[in-house]
């Protein structure tokens, strides 16, 4: 049973970024945008995290730096993509290697280091104690106690999913998606919601990071964010881009996450081996996706 | 009378990579003068570094190598529009098979024993692309989320290998055995590591050339890659398409990491590559999807990325500037302002 829970436990907490940039991939979806940058805006935005908390003495701080950076990233991209007509794909993967060499340039510059950044006395997130929650019992030790951004994300997925469903603005933003050129005709600012959104996935993004950072560990690392990004699209696709199914897929991934880590701790699995499990599951649970959608697709007139 | 000057398109795609590199080259100067650095000394030290003597070239060249490989790679599948994000993961389990033959089947002589591993790592390069191919060829699967959870995949089953069943007790690092004398790639100008496998690739581009431009698979692809409805129309086979231009770029990409460990590393050392695999993306790119262009920019690449070490152990600038030129260059040269204004204004979005 605590093992159970351990596991619950851990599987919230490392899903939290996931779910953060699968909002942010979902909603640059919804206007049609396919985005690569996830992985760049959350590493740059938790180096951001970091520095912010650092200097300010102050985790809030550091989280309004990660959202700023984030947007900050997700601006360039979308320059490029909307105003330059820049590939969608190779932007993205250009945003990710500019903030996987700016935060490295960044790390040796400035503190002399290219590995591990965790100054003394930085500040976390800390952890949020729900009055009384602790006492339910198995559900309690789950959901208690976590960084405030655990409990920020749940709360963002029920917006984005109230956003699109019931908001006359969320509706225009899937009409883009559908369709940009008829959104357009019938006078919605598709360009505008466009920018809208690859921003607000910057600004998701950065509290992804800033969860990698200040949430689960207290530090900045080299690489950190190390493919969450790319799990998060996985999500997106596994989702087809509705809020729910989207977080489930988050959740599948960063249940696959903890129980690598899981593993490799309890029963002695070789950690190259479990490390594979969140990665292979993405394209196992995309394949069985896809081959349904084929199943049931129409047949050709 | 006025005369129409044609110029053929390949001057303007030149002329547009130019100014994309040196458009580069000036960000990366912001940000070491905002970061205290001095950047001409750097640009002076790079530049020597990768041209200046013979065996500065010779390490210009070895550097070039297997992003010649990798480049090469991911432009056919470009050239196809088939987003082919796993040459990295081609990359390591073609290094691994190499190593593996050339570790295990010492007996034989050089003359089998190289074409042996080479073969057997475009294979391994192969076979790893058979998943994602398959499933984007007939179900529709996206490439680029595949290709990219696969890499993952691929680099720690390779590490696996070296950590465990193939593990050498007593090293430091996980690595494979070393491989048989007869399988080492003579050197071409030692002291450098230049090796044969430099020849392999320059033998590599002229065929992939010939591949692109004067096969039926060239055509069909280069339709493909242009206009996907028109081609399936006029009878493209489009899924055995994707599928054979995905199993050539996990080929070629395999021939990449033979490359390095019958080359270099005589060995499969546990996370060896620095990316080759997603350089190859840059160069590509930056290489218009062509082999020659490929070669061209492989080489420019080869130059910033040999000349980084350097920098950073000589000049105190860290090599990540490296990673900040890169990924200026492929942000300006997918970008549609430079130099091709006018070309193409479509309401669309993408």
């Amino acid at each position: 049973m605590q093992a159970f829970t351990d596991l619950a436990f851990a599987t919230l907490r490392l899903t939290t970024p996931i779910i953060l940039a699968a909002l942010a991939g979902l909603l640059s979806q919804q206007v049609g945008l396919i985005n690569i940058a996830l992985e760049g805006m959350m590493l740059a935005a938790a180096f951001a995290a970091v520095l912010g908390a650092f200097y300010a003495q102050h985790a809030l701080v550091g989280v309004v730096a990660a959202v700023v950076t984030g947007m900050l990233v997700a601006l360039v991209f979308a320059v490029f993509v909307l105003r330059f007509r820049a590939n969608l794909i190779v932007a993205g993967l250009a945003a990710n290697i500019l903030a996987l060499g700016g935060t490295g340039y960044l790390l040796q510059v400035l503190y002399q280091t290219r590995g591990a950044f965790a100054p003394p006395g930085l500040r976390g997130l800390g952890t949020v104690h729900i009055p009384g929650l602790s006492q339910i019992p198995i559900l309690g030790p789950i959901l208690d106690g976590h960084s405030p951004l655990v409990y920020v994300t749940w709360v963002l997925v029920i917006l984005t999913s109230i956003f699109l469903n019931r908001t006359v603005t969320g509706l225009r933003v899937r009409a883009v998606g559908e369709q940009a050129e008829a959104a357009t005709t019938v006078g919605i600012p598709a360009r505008r919601l466009q920018y809208g959104m690859l921003l607000a996935a910057g600004g998701l993004c950065g509290l992804a990071g800033a969860q990698m950072s200040l949430g689960n560990l207290q530090l900045f690392v080299y690489n950190m964010t190390n493919g969450r990004g790319f799990m998060a699209l996985a999500a997106v696709f596994f989702g087809q881009a509705q809020p729910w199914a989207t977080t489930l897929g988050s959740v599948v991934f960063g249940f696959f996450d903890a129980l690598q880590i899981r593993l490799q701790t309890t029963v002695g699995v070789p950690p190259q081996i479990t490390q594979i499990l969140p990665f292979l599951s993405i394209v196992v649970v995309l394949t069985w996706v896809s081959w349904r959608r084929y199943r049931a697709r129409p047949v050709a007139a | 009378m006025t005369r129409t000057v044609v110029r053929p398109q390949w001057v303007g795609e030149l002329g547009r990579s130019f100014v994309t590199f040196s458009a580069a080259l000036v960000i990366g100067a912001l940000v070491m003068v905002a970061t205290g650095r001095d950047a001409w000394g750097a640009y002076r030290t790079l530049f020597a570094v990768a041209f200046l003597g013979a065996q500065n070239l010779a390490d210009t060249l070895l550097a070039a190598t297997p992003l010649i490989f990798t480049g090469l790679a991911t432009a056919v599948a470009f050239r196809a529009g088939v987003f082919n994000i796993g040459v990295e993961g081609a990359l390591y389990l073609g290094a691994f098979a190499a190593a593996w033959i050339g570790f295990t089947l010492t007996g034989l002589p050089a003359g089998l024993l190289i074409p042996l591993a080479f073969l057997a790592a475009g294979l391994a390069g192969a076979l790893f692309m058979l998943i994602p191919g398959a499933l984007r060829a007939y179900l529709r699967v996206d490439e680029i989320v595949t290709t990219i959870m696969l890499n993952y995949v691929a680099i720690s089953f390779t590490s696996y290998l070296v950590n465990y069943p193939y593990a050498v007790p007593g090293l430091a690092n996980a690595m494979s055995p070393k491989i048989a004398l007869a399988a080492q790639l003579p050197r071409l100008l030692p002291p450098s590591q230049l090796n044969l496998a430099l020849i392999v690739v320059l033998l590599l581009v002229p065929l992939v050339h010939w591949l692109l431009s004067r096969t039926t698979l060239g055509y069909e692809l280069r339709a493909l890659g242009s206009n996907p409805i028109f081609a399936r129309w006029s009878g493209v086979p489009v899924p055995a398409v994707i599928l054979q231009v995905m199993l050539l770029s996990g080929f070629i990409g395999g021939l990449a990491g033979a490359g390095q460990v019958l080359g270099v590393n005589y060995r499969f050392v546990d996370n060896f590559s620095p990316g080759y695999g997603f350089d190859g993306i840059t160069i590509a790119l930056l290489g218009r999807n062509t082999a020659l262009g490929s070669l061209i920019a492989a080489v420019l690449l080869g130059a910033l990325r040999s000349g980084g070490a350097t920098l950073e152990l000589f000049v105190d600038i860290p090599k990540d500037l490296i990673l900040i030129l890169e990924a200026t260059i492929i942000f300006f040269v997918t970008a549609e302002f430079v130099l091709t204004f006018p070309r193409r204004r479509h309401a669309g979005v993408h």
